[in-house]
Formats: structure tokens, sequence, C-alpha cells
């Protein structure tokens, strides 16, 4: 299986009413064959490469908005990764990390999606020392 | 099974992960990582005060402070970084300060390259498992009873009889079979300090021989050098408390060690080449037909600058002395250059590696050519500590360390 | 198109890349690579002395092992990007990315190849997100 392997992370948005529960029970109903496995923030799906991306493809259907996903190097339950082994190892900071940012790019997406437009943030310019000088000396 | 808490950046891209596990599995120990949360992170660094870029220095600095607030249970730490990499050291070092200052846990720190050390890293987390499961017989400060104590090294072999807090025999021989030569310096020891082989109560061996003398003479204490010498130095320096650096320059190989509270958390061993070590001394001595005892004497008298000698290499170095010689230049101050030059590469090469504190303890045979301890003071800025009975650390911390167990 | 995602293992910018129909390239292939590899036996991942020493292609010897180690599997896959886009300044950057110094050496390399490279900074705020996945949406669409 090592050239078809994809084990998929489905990382469900902290705003989401989805559980990872719901969202595995979704996945084995599609009956592609995939091995679905309840996590922290939704689930990891494993099988072969096409199989995964069908679980992909209906799952970006039905929830285009509440969940993401990426693929995962290692197997699910992976001594190597396992938490249970060691701890936790340093990519489950980064997973934390980007969870909690979902609801933003969520936001962004369905602004996109609506086709509003944006502006560009604009870089923040340091003061000059000049203006800074002059500060300093207001406040002596 | 002992759990030793990794803190480390860099090591699985280093391909070095896997000699670490297998190190620790090797001493009856286990390597996990204190687990932490995202919002742990930030949290620690601005507690910490260090705000490393490399996030993965910043987990670091997490993980220590989780086994700081002992909210994750560890019996050891090993601090492991890049070497080279400046970010990573000084973070290493201040995590290792951090750790001892706020955890009682015994922390050991390491840089390696691609090109890992194994045994290095054997010894250090031998010496971890070590502090851990003989906290008490470490945490010792003065010998009681009589005992002995013997260090089987790879050149010299020393033995030691103490009784009451005090040196009352002892005796060296260059190592040959190591049996014999323990036999006849333990005997000679014994004459010395007028006891007999069953009235001393307890026997500590280290050194390389160590398996095969604490067999042949039952010793109640069978430990690895580094801690042994450790406690042996802090005992003849009477530096027991605080830190110190503990220096070997030996006759093949140099170690360093770093000590807090007479317990080692660092050290290096080896070195790249014969230039760097006591080998060199004696080279110098044999071409200015003089003994090696005699090359202090001559070498404080002289001046290093006067003669040019920089050698990374043994053979460069002598080329360098004859060269020197030639021109006319005096003994002393070769002898001196001899001296400086060596100090000079022991800085370069190795003390790089850990992190000098102060004071320096310099210890072993080449701690008795008083020029290299000259040298060793001019390079490093402070002059080191040369206790009384240098070369016998080794045999010293096996007879305290052994009175632990009457 | 593939397209280089910095930083390479973020799930975010892995599933934008997807979304809008291209193809990533990002940590896990390189190590997914490694770790499937039944003949290695270096766990956890499978990084060799061989590769490390490999990195010396990216970065010189007085270069730590670590840094050249990440170069070692980064590498190839900029040389076979299309294009790139780098999330600036992030706050999730930890495992495979948590050395700040290789991954100033990953977007320089980038810079280099000549590739179109879009940067886009971590939004702070609901609006700057929007005007991210905007412009991320755009560079993408812009490519096909």
């Amino acid at each position: 299986m090592s050239e078809e392997r994809e084990t998929r992370v489905f990382m469900i948005t902290p705003n989401s009413m989805i559980t990872p529960d719901q969202l595995v029970r979704e996945i084995h109903a599609m009956g592609k064959g995939v091995t679905v496995k309840e996590t922290c923030y939704g689930t990891l799906a494993e099988g072969p490469r096409e199989s995964v991306r069908g679980v992909l493809k209906e799952i970006r259907k039905k929830h285009p908005y509440d969940i993401y996903s990426k693929v995962r190097a290692y197997p699910a339950g992976d001594p190597r990764r396992c938490r249970a082994q060691h701890g936790t190892k340093p990519g489950f900071v980064q997973l934390e990390a980007e969870w909690e940012a979902l609801p933003m790019i969520q936001y962004g997406i369905q602004c996109c999606e609506r086709g509003e437009g944006f502006d560009v943030p604009r870089e923040k310019e340091k003061l000059s020392a000049e203006e800074f000088k002059k500060i300093c000396e207001a406040v002596r | 099974m002992i759990k030793i808490a990794q803190l480390s950046c860099g090591t699985e891209y280093s391909s070095v992960q896997y000699e670490i596990e297998k190190a620790a599995r090797s001493v009856g120990a286990k390597v996990v990582y204190p687990d932490v949360s995202y919002a742990d992170v930030n949290e620690a660094v601005r507690r910490f005060g260090f705000s490393p870029r490399s996030p993965q220095l910043r987990l670091m600095i997490a993980r220590a402070a989780r086994l700081a607030d002992e909210k994750y249970d560890a019996d050891a730490v090993f601090i492991t970084t890049c070497f080279r990499c400046a970010e990573a050291a000084l973070v290493r070092n201040e995590l290792r300060r951090f750790i001892q200052e706020n955890t009682k846990l015994p922390v050991v720190t390491y840089s390696f390259t691609e090109r890992l050390k194994a045994a290095q890293l054997l010894t250090r987390m031998e010496a971890l498992v070590t502090i851990v499961t003989r906290k008490d017989v470490l945490a010792r400060e003065r010998q009681a009873g009589l005992t002995a104590g013997i260090d089987s090294g790879s050149s010299t072999t020393k033995a030691l009889i103490m009784e009451n807090n005090k040196i009352i025999g002892k005796d060296w021989t260059s190592s040959g079979d190591v049996v014999q030569s323990a036999t006849s310096v333990l005997e000679n020891a014994m004459k010395e300090a007028g006891v007999e082989f069953k009235q001393i109560e307890a026997m500590g061996v280290t050194g390389y021989g160590r398996f095969t003398l604490g067999k042949h003479f039952g010793a109640k204490l069978v430990q690895e050098e580094l801690t042994v010498n450790s406690k042996g130095a802090v005992w003849l320096a009477e530096r027991q408390h605080g830190e110190a650096t503990i220096l070997d320059i030996g006759g093949m190989d140099n170690k360093a060690i770093t000590v807090r509270d007479g317990v080692p958390d660092n050290f290096t061993m080896g070195g790249i080449c014969a230039g760097a070590s006591g080998r060199f001394l004696e080279m110098t001595s044999k071409r200015l037909k003089i003994e090696i005892e005699d090359l202090g004497r001559l070498a404080d008298k002289g001046n290093w600058r006067n003669a040019k000698m920089n050698s990374y290499c043994s053979v460069f170095g002598i080329q360098d002395l004859v060269t020197t010689l030639g021109e006319g230049k005096s003994f002393e101050d070769v002898a001196a250059a001899a001296c400086h030059s060596v100090a000079e590469q022991v800085y370069e090469q190795q003390l790089q590696e850990i992190d000098v504190r102060h004071p320096i303890i310099q210890v072993g045979g080449t701690s008795l050519i008083s020029g290299l301890v000259t040298a060793v003071g001019e390079v490093l800025g402070e002059r080191p500590i040369v206790p009384p009975n240098s070369q016998y650390i080794g045999a010293v911390g096996g007879a305290l360390l052994s009175s632990g167990f009457l | 198109m593939k397209i280089f995602i910095s930083p390479p293992n973020s799930l975010i910018l892995f599933d934008l890349v997807e979304r809008f129909g291209h193809e990533p390239l990002g940590a896990m292939a390189a190590i997914q690579e490694r770790i499937d590899n039944i003949e290695l036996d270096m766990p956890p991942m499978n990084v060799t002395l061989d590769d490390v020493i490999g990195g010396l292609k990216y970065a010189g010897v007085e270069v730590p092992s670590g840094i050249r180690g990440r170069l070692s599997l980064w590498g190839p896959l900029i040389d076979t990007a299309d294009a790139a886009i780098i999330v600036e300044d992030p706050p999730f950057s930890f495992g495979c990315v948590g050395c700040e110094r290789s991954d100033e050496m990953v977007k320089y390399m980038l810079h280099r190849r000549g590739i179109p490279v879009i940067s886009v900074k971590y939004p702070e705020n609901s609006e700057e997100a929007k005007a991210a996945v905007g412009r991320i949406k755009e560079f993408l669409e812009g490519l096909k």
C-alpha cells in the first residue's frame, strides 16, 4: 500500500456543529472502503489514494466551509508518531494552532465565494526618527 | 523505567533521533516529550524571557516550563540542539540553568552534528541514569569509615585509601593488565595507609576497567567516570557547592565536565588531534631532551610570545618546534609556547562545545605541569585551581561515594 | 500546477491550494516517501545520514546539520514547483518548520528559482483573512 496509501486529516472548524463522531459515521456511510479514526479535531481517513480522494470530494460538496483537509505523512496510529508512545510530537501544536485560525479562514473563503472585494492590508510603517524625536522633546 | 524528557531542536532532521532513543534504551531509560498545548508556548516564552525566532526552540521552552511546573512527570532531562547554531546554543544553556533552578531533575546537554559520537551520547545517558538511581550516593560530601577507590584508566591505574574524610594512602602506575595493575597500586596504597584488605569496608571502582575490577574485588560501587570524577574533583578542590568546570587534559584525550553542586550536567570528551593533548608535551620534552616534569617549570620561566607555535596537529607542531629551536629561541620560550599551544587547542577545539563555568578545576596527570596550568589560565582568563592529588580524582570519587554504602 | 507551500506543513495552505484546483507540494509528501521506505530503519522519520550530507547541495558544512537535513527534504520539492505561496509570520510553524533559518532559506530558494511566488501576511482579523484568502485565490486562478 505504500505507493498508494493516503492518510488524510479532516479538521472541523471550532464553530461548526458537526462532531468528529458524526463525521466518522458519514465517511463510513460513503462505503469507499477507507479506515476512519476519530481525533480531537475531526478524523483521520486512510486507504488507497483514489478512495480517500473520493471521500474528500464528497466532503467538500457536503461541507464546503466546515471541514478542512491535508494529507498526513504517517499512517494512523503509527508508533513513530503516536502520542501514547512518547507524548506529543511538535506537529500536534501546529494542528492546534491552525485549528484556532480556521474560523477566520472560513470567513475569508465565504466572502470570496460571494465575490466580495477586499482591501490588501497596508504594511505598517515605522515612525520616523525625526517624528519620534519631536514627541520625546514634547514630553520632556 | 526511567523517563528522560527530551528538549531538542533538529534531532530528527540530523538523523540522530534514533541514536538518542537507542542510547536511552540501552541504559534502561525511555525518551519522552512533555505535553504542551499551543497556548502554553507563548506564555512559557514570555515567562522565560528569551524569545527565540525558531518555533522549535520556543516549544523547548514550553516543555521545560511544563517540567518546572511539575505538570509532566519525568526523571531526568536531556537538552540537545544542533552544533553551530548560535540561537540554539543560547537557549540550550539557559534552559539547562532554568531546569536546574526550577526542578530537582538532573539535566545533561549535548550539541550534535550528523556524525553523532555514539559513545559520548551513551556516557551522557548512563550518567543521567546514575544521577537518578543513585541520588543518595551522589549527595555524599564527606567520606566515612575506611574505604578504597580504584580508577582503572586507559593509560594509568590509580588506587587510594581514605579514612574519616582523609586520604591515608595512594599509588599509581601505568596501566597494563587491568587486575594486576590495580592489585599492585592497591597493595602499595594499603601499605602506606597501614591497613589490610580485610579491614576495608567498601570499595568504589571507575574507569574503563571498572566492570572487571568490580567483580574481582567485590566492589560496592561500580560507576562510570563522569559522575565519579566530578565528585572526586569537587571534594579535592573543596568546591562541593555551586558551579565549576573540571578540565582534564589527558595523554590521549581530554575531558571537560561542567558541574553544579558536584553533579555533572555536560561534558566534552576526546581530542580531534594529539596537538591538543598531553602527548604533544611529551613529544616536546623528548625533543628538548628534558623530563616532562621539568617542562612545566621551564615553561613558567619562558614567554610563549617569543616562539611561534600554533598547531592543530602534533606533526606540524613538532615542525614548528624544530624551526623555532633552529632560530635559536630559548628552551624556556619554546616550552612555554608548547604549553600555550596545547591550551589554545583545547580551548578552540573542545571547550567551545560546553559553557565554561567558573572556577575551573584542572585535574589529571597534566595538571602537575605548571606551565600548562599557567597557559590554560591565560587562555581562559582565570588561573585554574589545581587541587592536591589532582591526578587521583577518580580514585577519590570511588572511595568517597562507596562510603555511602556503609 | 504544483504549488509549494510555506510553511510546508500547513493544513490551511494545503487545503486552499487543493480547494482552488492545484496540487500542493508540502512537507508531508517528502516525509511519507521516507517513512514508507521499509528498507530504512531510522525512526521516527527515516531521515538518514545520506540525506543530511545531501543537504550540502543547498548549504555548506558550516551550517548546522538540522538545517541541511531540512533543506535536503524540501529542496527537491522546490526544484519541481511551478509556483509558491508563502505566509509571512504565521503563528503556526512548529514541527517540520521549527527552524527559522531553514524557513528563511526555503523562502530565498523559492525567490531564486524565479517561479511565481506570492507572499501573504498572516491575517490578524477577519478582514485581513478575507484579503489573504482573496489574494491566494486570485494568484492560483491566474496560474491556470
